[in-house]
C-alpha cells in the first residue's frame, strides 16, 4: 500500500473505527452508515490535518469516497 | 493534540466498572470537534475515567447553561464567543453592523452576561463551572479602522472582564487564563471562517485543542503541592556563601544576579499562600544563619523552615524536612543548581518532583517561575494557609513535648489553653472542607476522594451531616483542621468520611471529636466506614487505642468505649450550628 493509501486509511479508521482496511478502500457515503454530516466534516478536517491539504468550501460536496478524497489529494497535493 | 490523535485516544477502551464524568458542554456553537478534544484531554488527564461529553442546544448558550443546571451533569463547561452573546457579533446571521445598531448590541451583550451570570450562579451551587471567556477576534463591525479600538469595542471587552472578575468569586467557578491560551493559541490562527459557515463550528482546530487541553486541566483540577526545598548557593542567591561570604552573594541588577531575587519574590508569594519553603544546602550552618539574616533578603527568614544546612547527603535533609512538615515526597518540590545533588534526591525520592535550577539562562528561569506557580497554584488562598508555617513550627515543638510520659502531656494540654470550635452548619460552599477531604492522608478514614459534584450531591442529602473543626491555642491558631462527613440513623451515627490535617496532631482533638459526635447526636455508638489504606498509619493507631486490632472495615465504636479509652481532654469547646 502506497503512502497516501496508509494515510488516508488511517484517517477513515479515525473517525470509522468499525470499518476493516479493505472496507476503508471502497467506504462511501452510500456504503457507510455513520458517514453523516458531522462526519463528514470530522473526517475533512482530519484530511485536511493529515495532508496539509485545504478542501475548498465549494469541494466539499464532492468528496463523499475514498476514491474522491485519495483523487482530491493526489490532485491538490502531489502526494503519490 | 490533533484530531487523528483525538479520535485515537478515544478509541482506546475504559476498562468496566471505571468511574464516570459527565461533563455539560455549553456553548452556542456546534461543539464538533471541541467536543471529541475535550474528551481526549480528559481521557488522557484522568486515566482509568471514562468521560460523557453532553452538548447543549445550537445558538442558546444561556438556555443551555440554565437546562444544565438541572441535568444530573458532574461539571459544567462553559465555551462562549461574542456571536453567543448578541449574534450579530458573528459571521452567520446578517443582523446588521449599522453605525446605529452598536447601542443596541452593546446593551444586548450586556443583558446576555446578566443572564449567563445568574445560570453559573446557579449551576456552581451544584457542581463545579469552568468557564472560557470569547477567544475569537471580533468582526470588522465597528467604524474605527481594525487597527484602533475605539470606545463600543472597550465596552465590550469591558463588559466581558467585569462578568469574569465577578462569577470568578464564586468558590466552583473556574476561568481559563486568556494570558495561557494566548500561549497555546496564536490569536491569529484561531478563526475558520470555512467551518464556521459550513458546519457552525468557528474554530481551526488546533485551537479547539488548546481550548480542551485548558478547558480539561481546570475540570481535573489537580491538587497543588505543598511544600517546596530549595537550595542557596547559585540559586536562592548567586555566588557560593563559602567562598565570596555573607556579603559576596547578590541578587540584584548590578551584579547581574537579579534573576535570584526574583525566585525569592515568587518563593515569598508562595509562602504567604501557605506553600511550606524550606532549605537544603551544604554549607556551613553558621554562616547561612548569617546569610539569612541580611535585611535585603527578598524571601522573609521567617517564612522558612527548616533550614537543613550542613553537609551530608541533600537526600538526608530532604527526609528530615519532610519529616517536619509532616507530609509526602509526592507533595513536595526539590529545586537545586546541581544535577547530581537533584538526582541524588530523585534516587531517594522517586515520587518528589526535582528540578534543577538553570544556570545563566534567564529564559529558562522564567519558565522555572511559571511553571512553580502551576505545580502550587489554587483558586484561592484560605486562612489556613496563611498560618501553615506557624504551625509547623509550633507543633513540632509540641509534639516533643507531648511524647513524653501521660502526666507531663496532661500537664502541657492543660495549660496550652486549647479551644475546638465545632461547626455543625452544612456548608456545601465550604472550599477549605473540600479540600481537606481530598488532600489529607494520614489521618484519614479511608483514603476515599470526593468530586466536587460527589461532595455537592452527599450533603444535598437531608439525612447527612457535615462537621469542620476549627482549633487554637496559646501557640496561635491552626484554623479549620478537621472534616466529619456522616449519616443519622435511628441512635447510631455513621461516619463516612473523617480527615485532620496533621497538623493537629497530638493534641487529642480525635477524641475530643468522638465525645462531641456522640454529645451532639445523642447515640449509643458510632460506626466508621473504615478502610487501612499504605498512608492511614496514625489513624489506624488511633482505632487501635479505642477499639482494639484488628479493624474491620464496619468499624463500630461504642460510647462507652469513647468514654472509657479517652484521655483527660482539657479543650474549650465552642459550638456552631449556624455559621
Amino acid at each position: 500500500m502506497h503512502d497516501l493509501d496508509l494515510r488516508l486509511t488511517r484517517c477513515f479508521s479515525s473517525v470509522f473505527p468499525d470499518l476493516s482496511p479493505e472496507q476503508v478502500q471502497t467506504a462511501s457515503v452510500q456504503s457507510v452508515r455513520g458517514w453523516d454530516s458531522l462526519a463528514a466534516v470530522t473526517l475533512l478536517a482530519v484530511v485536511q490535518e493529515e495532508f496539509g491539504v485545504q478542501v475548498g468550501l465549494s469541494d466539499v460536496s464532492e468528496l463523499v469516497s475514498y476514491q474522491a478524497i485519495h483523487n482530491y489529494i493526489r490532485s491538490h497535493n502531489g502526494v503519490s | 493534540m490533533n484530531l487523528i490523535e483525538a479520535l485515537e485516544v478515544l478509541k482506546q477502551p475504559v476498562p468496566a466498572g471505571s468511574p464516570s464524568i459527565r461533563v455539560g458542554l455549553a456553548c452556542g456553537f456546534t461543539p464538533l470537534h471541541l467536543q471529541t478534544f475535550l474528551a481526549a484531554h480528559l481521557r488522557q488527564r484522568m486515566p482509568g475515567h471514562g468521560i460523557e461529553i453532553v452538548p447543549g442546544l445550537f445558538g442558546d448558550l444561556a438556555g443551555n447553561i440554565e437546562r444544565f443546571a438541572s441535568a444530573k451533569c458532574d461539571v459544567l463547561a462553559i465555551v462562549m464567543e461574542w456571536a453567543d452573546l448578541d449574534a450579530r457579533l458573528g459571521t452567520r446571521t446578517l443582523g446588521g453592523w449599522r453605525a446605529e445598531n452598536l447601542p443596541d448590541i452593546l446593551q444586548s451583550v450586556d443583558l446576555s452576561l446578566s443572564r449567563i451570570q445568574q445560570a453559573s450562579r446557579k449551576s456552581s451551587g451544584a457542581v463545579p463551572v469552568c468557564v472560557c471567556l470569547p477567544t475569537l477576534p471580533l468582526p470588522p463591525l465597528f467604524a474605527t479602522a481594525t487597527r484602533q479600538a475605539g470606545a463600543e469595542e472597550l465596552h465590550l471587552r469591558s463588559s466581558v472582564a467585569s462578568f469574569a472578575a465577578n462569577i470568578a468569586q464564586e468558590s466552583f467557578v473556574r476561568i481559563v487564563s486568556s494570558q495561557q491560551l494566548d500561549e497555546l493559541s496564536s490569536s491569529a490562527k484561531r478563526f475558520n471562517l470555512q467551518a464556521e459557515l459550513a458546519a457552525g463550528f468557528p474554530y481551526q482546530v488546533s485551537h479547539a485543542s488548546a481550548i480542551a487541553d485548558l478547558m480539561a486541566a481546570l475540570i481535573q483540577n489537580p491538587n497543588p503541592k505543598k511544600g517546596l526545598i530549595t537550595d542557596l548557593d547559585d540559586t536562592l542567591w548567586s555566588g557560593i556563601l563559602g567562598e565570596i561570604g555573607v556579603e559576596g552573594i547578590s541578587w540584584d541588577l548590578d551584579r547581574h544576579s537579579h534573576m535570584h531575587g526574583v525566585y525569592q519574590q515568587l518563593l515569598g508569594s508562595l509562602a504567604s499562600a501557605g506553600v511550606l519553603i524550606g532549605v537544603a544546602s551544604k554549607n556551613d550552618a553558621g554562616r547561612v544563619q548569617e546569610a539569612l539574616e541580611r535585611k535585603d533578603l527578598i524571601l522573609p527568614k521567617d517564612k522558612v523552615f527548616p533550614v537543613e544546612a550542613h553537609w551530608a547527603a541533600k537526600s538526608e535533609s530532604a527526609a528530615r524536612i519532610l519529616k517536619t512538615w509532616n507530609v509526602g515526597p509526592e507533595a513536595v518540590v526539590f529545586i537545586d543548581d546541581s544535577p547530581m545533588e537533584v538526582a541524588e534526591v530523585k534516587a531517594a525520592f522517586p515520587e518528589m518532583q526535582c528540578i534543577v535550577f538553570p544556570r545563566n539562562d534567564l529564559a529558562a528561569i522564567w519558565s522555572l517561575l511559571k511553571q512553580l506557580r502551576n505545580l502550587f497554584g489554587k483558586s484561592t488562598v484560605s486562612p489556613e494557609d496563611l498560618i501553615r508555617m506557624e504551625g509547623i513550627r509550633s507543633g513540632g515543638a509540641l509534639r516533643e513535648m507531648v511524647t513524653g510520659d501521660a502526666s507531663s502531656a496532661d500537664d502541657f494540654l492543660k495549660n496550652a489553653d486549647a479551644e475546638i470550635e465545632f461547626s455543625f452548619a452544612k456548608q456545601a460552599l465550604d472550599t477549605r472542607a473540600f479540600e481537606l477531604i481530598n488532600k489529607t492522608n494520614q489521618f484519614n478514614l479511608n483514603g476515599k476522594r470526593l468530586t466536587e459534584a460527589a461532595w455537592q450531591e452527599y450533603l444535598s442529602d437531608p439525612a447527612t451531616f457535615l462537621i469542620t473543626v476549627s482549633y487554637e491555642d496559646k501557640y496561635g491558631p491552626l484554623g479549620k483542621i478537621a472534616v466529619l462527613l456522616g449519616k443519622i440513623q435511628e441512635r447510631r451515627v455513621r461516619v463516612d468520611f473523617w480527615v485532620m490535617s496533621c497538623r493537629a496532631f497530638s493534641r487529642r482533638i480525635e477524641h475530643q471529636c468522638l465525645k462531641q459526635l456522640c454529645e451532639r447526636f445523642d447515640v449509643t455508638e458510632i460506626i466508621f466506614d473504615y478502610q487501612t489504606t499504605p498512608r492511614n498509619g496514625p489513624l489506624q493507631e488511633f482505632f487501635a487505642a479505642i477499639a482494639g486490632a484488628p479493624m474491620p472495615a464496619q468499624l463500630r465504636v461504642s460510647r462507652r468505649a469513647i468514654q472509657d479509652k479517652s484521655p483527660a481532654l482539657f479543650h474549650r469547646v465552642k459550638e456552631l450550628v449556624n455559621a
